[in-house]
């Protein structure tokens, strides 16, 4: 936001300040775009040139403003600027090098705007040139290379990364962008790991090379070998993957604190109250308010590093003392052990630092927690694309994490035990839970919570499918888990059964509307897969033999649903039709189900009739239950503890494509070279040079 | 005629023996000759060729004495020894009266002793250290005039009886300074681990008594920190600690205050050592001396990366301390910051975090809160390590490499926030001299997976595309993750190894197999539920997790199974040197009066061992950091009665039977006996010390049936609120009687017998009791010395006076009177209403 500001703050000053007369910058780059050559008249011109401010406005615009054949005219000045520009970013005196920075991103930008149809290597031979691209590019990663891991300006710094994200993202679609293949072959990587390994860097320019290593990964992910996925795969510095675990954790606590002012907000005063009595039509935009725009890059990142870097998982449960970030500026990120030379390990920096809060009701976080939180503040609302598009790749990265084993294993330890105050949407049948009252728990608690209320605030009529199936998919995972280690959580399944039930039905009596659109089956199939695993192994992960009398007991006290679903699946299956296959499925999934239902329902009504009870109290059924089982088969079903891994690779490269292809063009929108004024660089240089 | 004055010749001490009364000039020589420590830490052993045959190598040369008198010393009763020695003192303190006027008068100029009075003995090695050389001359001056009296005390002196619990008491008792430098001389002949024992004793002497005592002490203290980076911060901690009860004025200019200062500035360098290592010793001999930060020397340690960036460890530390000490707004130039020595550093820098911890968590209201954070800041400090820095409570060397701070867990108090960590180690020749362990990233079980863990690069897109298939029983070509999933978890997860029904888990082999048979298996519904009521079944030695005792599952868990478990769990549990230790962190509670219980407890212990009474006591090791601060090592498989009691609900002999087994099994009677013998023990422990406050919190019951008291933070003088409660003997409930097997059992008989047997042990070594006690009140505001007539009570509990047949009544009488007693269920009742402490 603050950069969108700072950006028309100066496009209207170059506005205002355009004068009849032309700044001599101006003139200068007239002098590039005549087809003579500059130094001809002055050979002293690039050397001048990068000394004067940039007017990157007039560059770009110039550039935009001629067709493909006549920039060919120019061609050599051109290349010879980008390499005057590459040139100058080995210099001494600083301003040049700021000038060459900005220069090449006008130069990248104009090029680009203009000829967005031309193909990758028209623009490489208009910017270098064929014969010199290679070697040009190479200076030029090196120099920024350098520059990065350089104890040079930290503005410096943050300008290359500024570049740099503009070369990545002047393309709408990422893997189109001919000249990252030379930031391929010259990787940067390792400056990228150095800015996020060092603490004070990593503060100021952590998001920055954050979302550059993320884009970087797409580069053409899924066509060729990309050295940025390789290398980010094998990381295992934690140090440097704590960094990053800082910064994405940062600007997600960030998320989560703006949301959470901007509800204080609308709740709060007199106002509010007033309006809420006015009437429900301005729910609309309370909702509009609420929204806080949302992050898919730094996503995104935390997406690849838990998914290509198996190290990262313990950056996830790293714990730190969560610090509001808003009464602590100065120290935006709080300071980890960053090198193994460890500058300044935050226990000895709490200790001796007077003005961290000791406020006891600082709750202990981690990236997951905070992750956790986002999650469910994102999956709130999932009726406009960007943030369907983010609570998608939220249950995506928890897909990851449940199957994995390590994450797993922290999920569950029983000593790391967390309150975890996840977003509850407001609904008018339940009160909001007071944040209070919830329990310290293992963490796979919040996750199956998230679940079941991800489960219960969805069903509408655009029924988001897809989230709904990787939802079921992530709580099959976790109870796999827990059934192969015989981990007992103490969690109220209840609550997951009587959703996952409630889901059911839904589908049921929606059956047309969303079988237009949908695979219904597959759902289902799921959700009553589910059920199957708790009736045949929930001996080895129930918490007490009373919790498995109570899912019978779900299960008879809800069996109209069951029953019916298994009347339209049978009804469907047999039909002909593309559903016959996946209802059929569904109707031997439910044998158990049924076996139960048809077991003790005339049970409990021969228990009525003698006892002469019409309705039964839950116990008295808990009762029929438990003296009935022994007459009770079932049938082991085959596979129910098996899943299909998570594979990015087909089923998921369109929507990473699109979504990599909308966080370029925010990227593009928001990075401003020109952020920084010039007065502050003149400021900070004037006294080097 | 050096060499004469150095050692005696045979024929010398037969002349002096003969004749007591021996011309001064001779025996002057004979008693200076051990107060020369120049020659080194034995100076009595390497000079004295001529007395060597015939005798052990290691007994001092004056030996010969006894040599002389040969069998006689043998036979010496420890108690006539005793009394003649004290005889002797008496002497020696009657004579130092003339001695001070007659010497002050012979030798004026050495008052103020800037002239040398060895100077004048030729032969001998000139160099003695100032520090050193100052008792000599006092022993010199001294010894001129009563050297003939104290022959005798020499002689006792010398000889294989004195050990160095004698030592102590003569160095304490004696007003004597010839006697307490020879003492301090001597000192070094000891074996360091004996001498170890009374470091607090020597240390409250230096600090609180006159002058001749601490020069006396001084060399030695001085010699052994050059030694041992460990003695050294032993020393600097008790020593501030000792000086705390000193007026602040008194204590900045104190001997102690200025010998801590000299320790920690780590001028006291191994000056010996240096030379030895200059030969042959690689570099990484000591920590490099790393202020500005980025290794200079770290290249030399190892070629890989790794090491490159973990052997800075010892350098992090130091250069976060600092950092850190700029921080602080309060203190904008803190001149330490530039000395800070190296030598000392890690583990102080190591011991100030975990003090860290300690002082923040007391902020945090709930327990929740303080475990939470107690996790959150180990699993920070574990960036730091390893690193050289150890466990002061330790039998052996090691470095520290990792704490697993999921494992850690907050101990039960009201106010203050101890806890119990867990603490992996690696064993080593010498944590000061063997290189710190390599880093093993948290992750390495894993890492070998991570390039094989490109699912989606650097593959063909039809690979990729088998590898996008389900896993059917973890057997396709992901098997290099699964297997090794698989084998992950049995790593991370203990349940899967304490599972017994391995039934169970065939059966889920067997629901995929069953698929190619296509015949349907059908189980039954009760079987499902029946599992789970017996799995449940099985484990109920294992508490209920509860979030306001986060510490009592911990400590119930088995110690050999907790050792397994965190070892599977750790980077470094395949290295063969790999341990667990655990430590108690108190932070706001001074241990000095615990130090005292263990060295009391130890001392009886030692007693009863020689005397062959089978009683269990099982004294834990104190470390005192400061005087409100410090490390207790736990006491294994062990918990409270009060958590037994709770989690159980069960009386304690019930719980007996679970635990143990019905009565009449051997395991029944094996945990019977131990619980006689250790509450025996512990009984007289209490009556001898009056510990007080013994509700059931403080009542340790281990897996083996003993009981352990804890906490003695009420003993000998003070009790808990002065409430007068607990006036018995000792704390003897009738469920511990019912545990012995009630009133007329055999068990309860031989447990008063016990007692007896133990009391009548302690009797005839009341001094070395008593000793412990009575230097550590010199200068002390401990409450447990409030009061002037703390040592007189103390001596009279061992009721010296009375005969065995007295003392036999006596311990029924107080059987009697704790059985009886109201005071202790009322006081069990008070704390119940309090402390909810069952």
């Amino acid at each position: 936001m603050a950069q969108i500001e700072k950006k028309a703050g100066l496009l209207r000053r170059t506005s205002s300040s355009k004068k009849p007369l032309k700044e001599k910058v101006v003139l200068m780059y007239d002098e590039i775009f005549a087809k003579e050559d500059p130094t001809k008249n002055n050979p002293r011109f690039w050397d001048e040139l990068f000394l004067m401010k940039v007017n990157l406005e007039y560059l770009e615009g110039k550039l935009e403003s001629l067709d493909g054949d006549e920039v060919m005219k120019i061609k050599d000045n051109i290349n010879s600027l980008f390499h005057h520009c590459v040139q100058a970013l080995g210099e001494e005196h600083q301003i040049k090098v700021v000038n060459a920075l900005q220069t090449l991103c006008a130069l990248f930008r104009g090029v680009h705007q203009k000829n967005k149809s031309a193909t990758g290597f028209d623009i490489i031979n208009m910017l270098m040139g064929f014969d010199k691209a290679e070697l040009r590019m190479k200076e030029l990663m090196e120099s920024l290379d350098s520059l990065l891991c350089g104890d040079g300006s930290e503005s410096l710094k943050s300008l290359c990364l500024k570049l740099l994200l503009c070369l990545v993202t002047v393309t709408d679609n990422i893997s189109q962008n001919t000249i990252l293949e030379y930031v391929m072959i010259n990787s940067i990587f390792e400056a990228i790991l150095r800015i996020l390994s060092d603490v004070s860097s990593r503060a100021q320019h952590g998001y920055d090379a954050v979302v550059l290593l993320a884009l970087l990964v797409n580069y053409r992910k899924y066509e060729s070998v990309n050295p940025y996925i390789v290398k980010l795969s094998i990381v295992d510095d934690e140090p440097t993957l704590d960094g990053m675990g800082m910064v994405i954790h940062h600007a997600l606590t960030e998320y989560n604190r703006q949301y959470k002012d901007k509800e204080e907000e609308n709740q709060g005063g007199f106002f509010s109250t007033l309006s809420s009595m006015v009437g429900s039509m301005f729910i609309a935009d309370a909702d509009e308010k609420l929204s806080v725009q949302t992050n898919e890059a730094i996503l995104l990142a935390l997406y690849e590093a838990v998914h290509l870097n198996r190290n990262f998982i313990t950056v996830l449960a790293q714990s730190h003392p969560e610090i509001e970030m808003a009464t602590t500026p100065a120290t935006p990120v709080p300071a980890s052990p960053t090198t193994p030379l460890g500058t300044t390990p935050p226990s000895l920096d709490m200790m001796n630092n007077p003005e961290l809060p000791l406020d006891p009701n600082l709750q202990t976080s981690n990236l997951l927690i905070t992750f956790l939180k986002y999650s469910s503040i994102v999956m709130q609302d999932t009726k406009d694309e960007h943030r369907l598009n983010s609570a998608r790749l939220c249950l995506i990265i928890l897909t990851c994490i449940a199957e994995d084993q390590y994450a797993d294993a922290f999920l569950h330890d029983d000593n790391m035990n967390f309150r975890v105050n996840l977003h509850r949407m407001p609904m008018r049948h339940r009160k909001k839970a007071a944040d209070k009252s919830i329990p310290s728990r293992p963490l796979v608690c919040a996750v199956l919570d998230l679940m079941v209320e991800f489960i219960i605030t969805h069903m509408m009529k655009e029924f988001p499918m897809d989230l709904y199936v990787r939802c079921v998919q992530i709580i099959h995972k976790l109870i796999c888990y827990q059934k192969k280690c015989r981990i007992r959580m103490h969690y109220t399944w209840r609550e997951l059964w009587s959703a996952l039930i409630n889901l059911l039905k839904f589908l049921l009596s929606n059956e047309t509307i969303l079988l237009a659109k949908h695979n219904i089956f597959q759902l289902a199939l799921q959700v009553v897969n589910l059920f199957n695993m708790f009736i045949t192994y929930g001996d080895t992960f129930l918490p007490t033999p009373s919790s498995y009398d109570e899912l019978y007991y779900e299960i008879i006290r809800m069996h109209q649903v069951f029953e019916n679903l298994y009347c339209m699946v049978l009804r469907v299956s047999t039909n002909a039709g593309q559903w016959k296959e996946p209802a059929s499925k569904v109707t031997h999934a439910l044998v158990n189900v049924r076996a139960i239902i048809n077991h003790f329902n005339p049970k409990i009504e021969s228990y009525a009739a003698v006892n002469h009870i019409s309705q039964l109290s839950e116990d008295q059924v808990l009762e029929v239950v438990r003296s009935n089982y022994d007459t009770l088969t079932l049938k082991l079903q085959d596979g129910l503890d098996q899943f299909e891994r998570y594979s990015e690779q087909p089923r998921e490269a369109g929507f990473f494509k699109e979504l990599v292809r909308s966080i370029s063009l925010n990227v593009r929108k928001n990075v401003s070279l020109s952020t920084m004024s010039q007065d502050v660089l003149l400021k900070e240089f004037s006294s080097i040079s | 005629m050096g060499d004469t004055e150095l050692e005696l010749s045979p024929a010398q001490l037969e002349e002096l023996q003969k004749s007591p009364s021996a011309s001064s000039t001779s025996t002057t020589s004979s008693l200076s000759l051990p107060s020369s420590p120049s020659s080194g830490p034995r100076p009595l052993t390497s000079s004295s060729p001529s007395t060597s045959e015939g005798l052990p190598t290691s007994s001092p040369p004056l030996d010969v004495i006894s040599e002389g008198v040969g069998e006689l010393s043998l036979v010496i009763d420890t108690e006539v020894a005793k009394k003649a020695c004290q005889e002797v003192l008496q002497k020696v303190k009657f004579l130092k009266a003339d001695g001070e006027v007659s010497s002050a008068s012979s030798e004026p100029v050495l008052v103020n002793g800037t002239a040398h009075p060895l100077s004048t003995d030729g032969g001998k090695p000139p160099k003695i250290s100032e520090e050193e050389a100052e008792p000599v001359k006092n022993v010199r001056r001294r010894q001129k005039n009563n050297s003939s009296k104290q022959s005798w005390l020499l002689r006792l002196f010398e000889s294989k009886l004195f050990d160095i619990s004698m030592g102590i008491s003569y160095l304490y008792n004696s007003k004597e300074p010839g006697v307490q430098a020879y003492i301090g001389n001597r000192l070094f002949s000891f074996r360091n681990e004996e001498v170890d024992f009374y470091l607090p004793q020597l240390l409250n002497m230096y600090i609180h008594m006159d002058e001749d005592v601490g020069d006396a002490i001084k060399p030695y203290v001085v010699h052994r920190c050059r030694q041992s980076i460990n003695f050294s911060l032993q020393c600097a901690w008790l020593l501030g600690a000792y000086s705390s009860d000193m007026h602040i004025s008194t204590q900045r200019h104190s001997r102690g205050t200025k010998l801590r200062k000299l320790i920690l500035s780590d001028e006291l360098k191994p000056s010996s050592q240096r030379i030895r290592r200059e030969v042959p010793q690689p570099p990484p001999s000591c920590p490099p001396p790393l202020h500005h930060g980025q290794g200079m020397s770290e290249h030399s340690l190892s070629p890989s990366k790794r090491t490159h960036q973990r052997s800075k460890s010892d350098a992090t530390i130091s250069i976060s301390l600092s950092s850190n000490l700029k921080r602080t707004a309060s203190n904008p130039k803190v001149e330490t910051s530039q000395d800070e020595p190296v030598r000392l550093t890690p583990q102080r820098e190591f011991i100030k975090s975990l003090m860290g911890i300690g002082k923040r968590l007391a902020t945090l209201p709930t327990k929740e809160q303080k475990t939470q954070r107690l996790i959150s800041e180990l699993s920070l400090l574990n960036h730091k390590l390893p690193a050289r820095v150890w466990l002061p409570t330790a039998a052996f060397d090691h470095h520290v490499v990792r704490v697993p701070h999921t494992q850690a867990v907050v101990l039960n108090s009201k106010d203050k926030a101890p806890y119990l960590i867990y603490v992996e180690v690696l064993e080593c020749e010498n944590f000061e001299t063997s290189s710190v362990p390599v880093r093993i990233p948290e992750t390495q079980i894993r890492s070998t997976r991570s390039v094989e863990n490109l699912p989606n690069c650097g593959i063909s897109p039809d690979q990729r595309a088998s590898s996008f298939s389900t896993v059917p029983n973890y057997d396709n070509d992901d098997e290099a993750w699964s297997v090794d999933d698989i084998g992950e978890l049995q790593v991370e997860l203990p349940e899967i190894h304490t599972n017994s029904c391995d039934n169970i888990s065939q059966f889920s082999v067997d629901s995929i197999t069953s698929q190619e048979s296509k015949e349907p298996i059908f189980i039954a519904a009760g079987d499902i539920r029946r599992r789970l009521s017996e799995q449940l079944a099985h484990t109920p030695t294992t508490f209920k997790r509860d979030p306001e005792d986060p510490s009592a599952v911990a400590l119930k868990e088995p110690w050999q199974e907790k050792v397994r478990r965190i070892r599977e769990g750790s980077p470094y549990g395949h290295l063969p040197n790999w341990r667990l230790l655990s430590v108690i962190v108190k932070c706001g509670d001074d241990l000095r009066q615990e130090l005292l219980a263990y060295q009391v407890l130890k001392q009886l212990q030692i007693i009863w061992e020689q005397e062959r009474v089978p009683l269990w006591i099982k004294p834990y090791k104190i470390l005192v950091i400061s005087s409100d601060s410090g490390m207790i090592e736990p006491v294994v498989n062990a918990v409270s009665i009060h958590q037994v009691k709770k989690q159980s609900q069960l009386s304690l002999l019930d719980y007996f039977r679970q635990e143990h087994g019905n009565y009449n099994t051997e395991e029944f009677l094996t945990a019977q006996r131990n619980f006689v013998q250790s509450c025996a023990g512990y009984c007289l422990i209490c009556y001898l010390l009056q510990v007080k406050d013994r509700h059931n919190g403080n009542i340790l019951l281990d897996s083996e049936g003993h009981i352990i008291h804890i906490d003695f933070g009420f003993i000998l003088s003070s009790s808990p609120r002065n409430l007068g409660f607990e006036t018995s003997a000792f704390k003897l409930t009738s469920e511990f009687v019912d545990v012995m097997g009630g009133l007329d059992g055999d068990m309860f008989n031989y447990y008063k017998m016990l007692m007896l047997q133990g009391l009548i042990a302690a009797r005839k070594h009341m001094e070395k009791v008593v000793q412990i006690v009575e230097i550590m009140q010199q200068g002390s505001q401990l409450p447990c010395f409030h009061g002037s007539s703390t040592i007189r009570n103390l001596k009279e509990r061992f009721h010296m006076n009375l005969t065995e047949e007295q003392l036999q009544v006596l311990v029924e009488q107080m059987v009697d009177g704790s059985m009886r007693s109201i005071t202790t269920k009322l006081y069990d009742g008070f704390q119940y209403l309090t402390n909810g402490i069952m």
